[in-house]
């Protein structure tokens, strides 16, 4: 008789929740593990944001400090670590930015360049790469415009003037083609 | 006030979790998210929508400075030096630089009273007194024989505002573990099977304060309210004349 496998556990996910769990009740041990392992893609999600270094470490240090006093309310449940962490530190970027429109990069350079290649890493990250594998097929799914205008807006924390202004477009143009472009986004993750 | 519109409610957690509400529009927005859960809910499933495209950047290693900045600022000042004392994993809690010399003798008073108020039938294999930060001990907690835990409030809370509170025993390392609901005044036995297992490597109790029926997640969801590390008692205790 066959029986199915045991859903496979999310070895960082889990391990990610324990230390904040852990945090929350006042670890430092544990925060500080916490922050060696996700310093370094929470500090690139900054950087792209607010371009600057010393910046970008400003965000870091208030969005920790925002982490520690507020690991007793992530509740595991609700989301990810790492979702609920980018969201805090993309939040506090995106309060403190200030940044002359000539600095926005283009997408398409910036991902020429820096991307990520796709190979996994050396840690069990198969599941953060299964909602990433998803989320990069429904992007693909969206015409060009929609793909270009949500990319700027979310890794360089452009408004929808700037993202008009970088590419010569009208503002109510940039509007539709993010508006259409999320809720197709949407439909795609949900179906 | 709420936002009545469903599509505008809509449109606007998906540009706030993208990131282009800004301004004064985002702020008036996160003050409607302060007090609507849905809407609340609406923004994070976008950001755990989105939050996956953030896997395309490549990893940037921040300065070291950051963390030392960090960790000045996870302390107040007066904290600093006792913070900077080696004593072992633990140093770092809380509890270790609250818990002074004062709260034990507290907890050595409070164990005499327990044990002048009723007649010891056991020795107790481990006890710990849980506190607030500021030193005020609020509970007692005393496993005198294997499967059951007497927890004792010995200072309650005015109200609880209709929350409960959640036992947890947290171990050195990995997750805290619930043992289930407390009275908020009086005492409670917690009597299960399996309960050893969940006790055995914990260091310390801590207390948080949960909705009705317990945390919804299986961690602790609210605020710490005490926490005291768990004492466990020689086995060769001598038995005191009854």
């Amino acid at each position: 008789m066959s029986t199915l496998p045991p859903p496979m556990p999310n070895a960082v996910n889990e391990r990610l929740a324990a230390l904040l769990a852990q945090a929350g009740l006042g670890n430092r041990a544990a925060f500080a593990d916490l922050y060696e392992a996700t310093k370094s893609k929470l500090f690139a999600v900054s950087l792209r944001i607010v371009r600057e270094r010393h910046i970008a470490e400003e965000v870091l240090q208030d969005s920790f400090v925002n982490i520690w006093n507020n690991a007793t309310k992530y509740a595991v449940a609700q989301s990810a670590p790492m979702t609920w962490m980018t969201a805090i530190v993309r939040n506090r970027s995106l309060d403190i930015v200030r940044r002359p429109f000539a600095e926005v990069q283009d997408e398409d350079d910036f991902f020429a360049s820096n991307m990520e290649d796709g190979r996994p890493g050396p840690d069990d990250q198969l599941a953060t790469r299964r909602d990433q594998v998803k989320i990069e097929h429904c992007m693909k799914g969206l015409d060009g415009e929609q793909q270009q205008t949500i990319s700027l807006a979310f890794f360089q924390g452009l408004s929808h003037s700037e993202v008009a202004s970088h590419l010569g477009k009208p503002l109510g143009t940039v509007k539709t083609h993010i508006r259409r472009g999320l809720l197709k986004l949407k439909g795609c993750l949900e179906s | 006030m709420k936002l009545g519109n469903p599509e505008l409610r809509s449109r606007l957690a998906s540009e706030y979790a993208l990131g282009t509400l800004r301004g004064g529009a985002r702020r008036r927005f996160e003050d409607y998210l302060k007090r609507d859960v849905a809407l609340r809910a609406d923004v994070e499933r976008w950001e755990m929508y989105l939050s996956p495209l953030a896997e395309r950047l490549a990893p940037v290693d921040p300065h070291a400075r950051v963390w030392k900045k960090i960790e000045a600022r996870l302390v107040g000042a007066s904290d600093a030096a006792v913070a900077s004392e080696k004593a072992g994993l633990w140093e770092s809690l809380y509890f270790w630089r609250s818990f002074g010399l004062g709260a034990s003798g507290l907890a050595v008073a409070l164990l005499a009273t327990m044990l002048t108020l009723k007649p010891v039938e056991q020795s107790p294999i481990l006890t710990a007194v849980l506190a607030e930060d500021n030193n005020v001990a609020r509970v007692f907690v005393e496993q005198s024989k294997p499967g059951l835990l007497m927890v004792k409030m010995v200072t309650p809370w005015k109200t609880m505002n209709g929350m409960a509170l959640e036992l947890w025993v947290v171990p050195k390392d990995g997750a805290p573990r619930s043992l289930g609901l407390i009275n908020d005044t009086g005492e409670t036995r917690l009597v299960f099977t399996g309960m050893d297992e969940k006790l055995s490597g914990g260091l310390v109790f801590a207390l948080s304060k949960e909705p009705p029926g317990g945390s919804p997640t299986g961690q602790p969801t609210g605020s710490v309210m005490c926490k005291g590390a768990i004492a466990h008692m020689p086995s060769k205790l001598p038995r005191s004349p009854i």
